[in-house]
């Protein structure tokens, strides 16, 4: 008796099984992409991905140097993003001081050798980007932009000595791409000096205008 | 001759390579989460402008900080958050790994680098320094130091051994010694400028204080002996502070 109700009971599920292969055969076939992808899969590892933190730039503009004048400035610097809001910058400036107002009324004297003219600074500093946003110049155009406050430390060689030099300022940064910016920047550098009489600290203001590449 | 015939055969091979850095195989990952929102720019300040929504492929095409340039079928481009990403699946089908780093991280890393400011016998001197990890205890640094002061400028460069005793704290304290060689530079307003260098051997206390993903902040206090040919050494005592990044 229990041979036959195992009969009964398992003959339509064996045939059911059987009817029941060739329909998943057929649903894997229709599974397969119409188009066959021409790339092969690729698993996606944090070492994989393009990883672009790093800026490097040029700027140029005008350095004002508390007693010599204004004059042109060039420099270069490297970014490193920490965070989407801060980061690292090192950069490097070349100036030429002019005269004192001494020098010039005085006529045949001279504070400075030519040599000691050469204003170069470095300075090490932390930048935050304060107010992330956009700028539309035309109606079908828009530009990300970040006005950032930036300040640190480094060093000014001028009129024969390395001095300490602090320095805070704020720019304003426009991509032109996800690449490539545009920096708008002011400056102030304060260092002590000596040159003139009392030792005193001189402030030296940079505007300048740069260009950026990210990698 | 011959070598401009090795350059001619390496023509082709360079042109199905696509360039001389080749073609990367794209990387895709495919949406699970019911959607993930796009902005114009890689930072939470710029506007939400679009959202690819579930089983959407999206194409990683660049990162900066912890945003993620995609771009999906349609050819549009945008900036998606890495922890959105983190969420998808690849085209293995696998779910994609993209750890942010964190204190476990840290207690594990190989190679630091930071940038120190502060004091060095009272002038300002700033620092830079990288290191090497050898165990979770014991690393070798190498620092390159610039002291401005109002007498004189140093320039110092300095090797040292660090050891932490508890590498597994948040803020952990440490001890080095190490030994190194600096230049002084009078100032020029000064009466005899003469310039001279020596030998320094240091030691110091300081302590690392993990901030968050790859940053900490380090602070520390050397002893310095200067190694003169006068009758006497000189000692002089640093203390700086500064933001460091590991790798």
């Amino acid at each position: 008796m229990e041979n036959r109700t195992e009969y009964l009971f398992l003959t339509p599920a064996l045939l059911a099984g059987l009817l029941a292969l060739p329909v998943t055969a057929v649903a894997s076939d229709d599974e397969r992409p119409l188009i066959e992808p021409d790339v092969t899969p690729v698993p996606v590892t944090e070492d994989r991905i393009d990883t672009e933190n790093f800026e490097v730039g040029g700027f140029a503009g005008f350095l004002t140097i508390e007693d010599f004048e204004s004059s042109w400035l060039v420099g270069a610097k490297l970014t490193y993003h920490l965070s989407e809001a801060f980061f690292f910058e090192a950069g490097v400036g070349v100036a030429e001081a002019g005269e004192t107002s001494f020098e010039t009324l005085a006529g045949n004297v001279e504070v400075l050798t030519d040599s000691e003219r050469e204003y170069r600074f470095y300075n090490l500093n932390l930048g935050y980007n304060l107010l992330p946003g956009e700028a539309f110049p035309t109606e079908g155009l828009a530009f990300n932009t970040n006005f950032y406050l930036i300040g640190g430390a480094g060093a000014t060689d001028f009129a024969g000595d390395t001095r300490f030099t602090l320095n805070a300022g704020a720019g304003y940064q426009v991509l032109l791409t996800d690449d490539i910016a545009v920096h708008l920047e002011l400056r102030q550098h304060f260092y002590r000096i000596d040159v003139l009489g009392d030792e005193k600290t001189a402030i030296s203001t940079q505007a300048s205008a740069g260009l950026s590449v990210f990698f | 001759m011959p070598l401009l015939l090795c350059l001619l055969a390496l023509l082709p091979m360079t042109a199905t390579a696509g360039g001389l850095w080749g073609d990367e195989p794209p990387l895709r990952v495919q949406v699970t989460q019911p959607f993930v929102e796009w902005r114009t720019g890689p930072a939470a300040g710029y506007p939400v402008f679009h959202a690819s929504e579930q089983g959407e492929w999206l194409r990683l095409l660049q990162r900066r900080t912890r945003w993620i340039r995609v771009r999906d079928e349609q050819g549009r481009e945008g900036w998606v958050s890495v922890a959105d990403i983190a969420g998808t699946r690849d085209a293995t089908g696998q779910p994609v790994a993209l750890p942010v780093p964190d204190f476990s991280e840290f207690r594990n890393r190989r190679l630091e680098a930071g940038l120190m400011m502060g004091e060095f016998d009272g002038a300002a001197v700033t620092a830079a320094y990288g290191g090497y990890w050898m165990t979770r205890n014991l690393a070798a640094e190498l620092w390159l130091s610039q002291v401005l002061g109002s007498a004189s400028e140093i320039r110092m460069i300095n090797a040292n051994l660090v050891h932490q005793a508890f590498p597994h704290w948040r803020v952990s304290p440490y001890f080095t010694l190490g030994i190194g060689h600096l230049w002084i530079d009078p100032k020029a307003t000064l009466a005899e400028p003469e310039q001279r260098d020596n030998m320094v051997g240091h030691a110091g206390i300081g302590v690392r204080a993990y901030v968050t993903d790859r940053y900490f902040i380090r602070a520390e206090v050397k002893d310095y002996k200067v190694f003169t040919d006068r009758e006497t050494n000189e000692e002089a005592t640093e203390w700086k502070i500064g933001l460091s990044i590991f790798f």
